[in-house]
């Protein structure tokens, strides 16, 4: 674990500072894309969106929101052996997020909440959700659109 | 890419870690066995394309989102 502050030049948000205990360690990077270490940014402690941003690429990093903002019912179920393999104990020490598909109008906002990430203890998974009503692209908007963006 | 026949009950080593046995044939199905080391995470390919895939959509997200936002209720 790095013990000083690391500083990262993202093309998104320039200089930003990164004190040691936000950085998330992810063993098996994101699905599809790697990366080992991250950080979550956000704007304020209520900010709807946070970015999970690469330490490693300073132009990677994905908006992730608190699944349950939006679906009051979300429910994440881990198969066995990935319980096992990403060694989750206490519920309540584990932060989940989904990540955020933006789109030029709200309506077409979406959540993946078939992976979700989960971040405890300064490490972080992206894991497959078996329960059973999970959508890869969840419309995170829907039914708003008398909502002006 | 690599093509081996095998039968039920016949496996296949990745390296000296990963082992992937044919369990049963059925019709047009096979049902596969695979015991990989706890670090390395096992995907469905159909599922691992459609995560890469959000990632990948979710990463081209401009730096300003909306902020104060409606909650759908």
């Amino acid at each position: 674990m790095p013990t000083q502050t690391i500083t990262l030049e993202s093309t998104r948000f320039g200089s930003v500072e990164i004190p040691p205990e936000a950085v998330v360690d992810f063993p098996t990077g994101l699905i599809g894309l790697g990366g080992r270490r991250y950080a979550i940014l956000a704007r304020d402690e209520d900010a709807t969106f946070v970015w999970l941003h690469s330490l490693e690429d300073p132009d990677l990093a994905l908006p992730l929101t608190n699944p349950w903002r939006f679906f009051a019912n979300f429910e994440v179920e881990l198969a066995d052996d990935e319980a096992e393999r990403i060694g989750v104990d206490e519920a309540e020490e584990t932060a989940v997020y989904v990540t955020v598909r933006a789109a030029e109008s709200l309506e077409d906002f979406s959540a993946n909440l078939r992976a979700p990430i989960l971040i405890a203890h300064g490490s972080g998974h992206q894991v497959i959700n078996q329960a059973p009503d999970a959508p890869v692209r969840a419309p995170l908007f829907a039914n708003t659109s008398e909502v002006a963006a | 890419m690599l093509i081996i026949t095998r039968r039920p009950g016949e496996k296949v080593m990745l390296g000296d870690d990963v082992v992937i046995e044919v369990i049963e044939v059925s019709g047009s199905s096979v049902r596969i066995g695979i015991d990989a080391p706890r670090s390395i995470p096992v995907y469905r390919e159909e599922l691992w394309q459609a995560v890469k895939a959000e990632n990948e959509a979710a990463a081209k997200a401009d730096a300003k989102l909306p902020d104060n936002l409606p909650l759908k209720t």
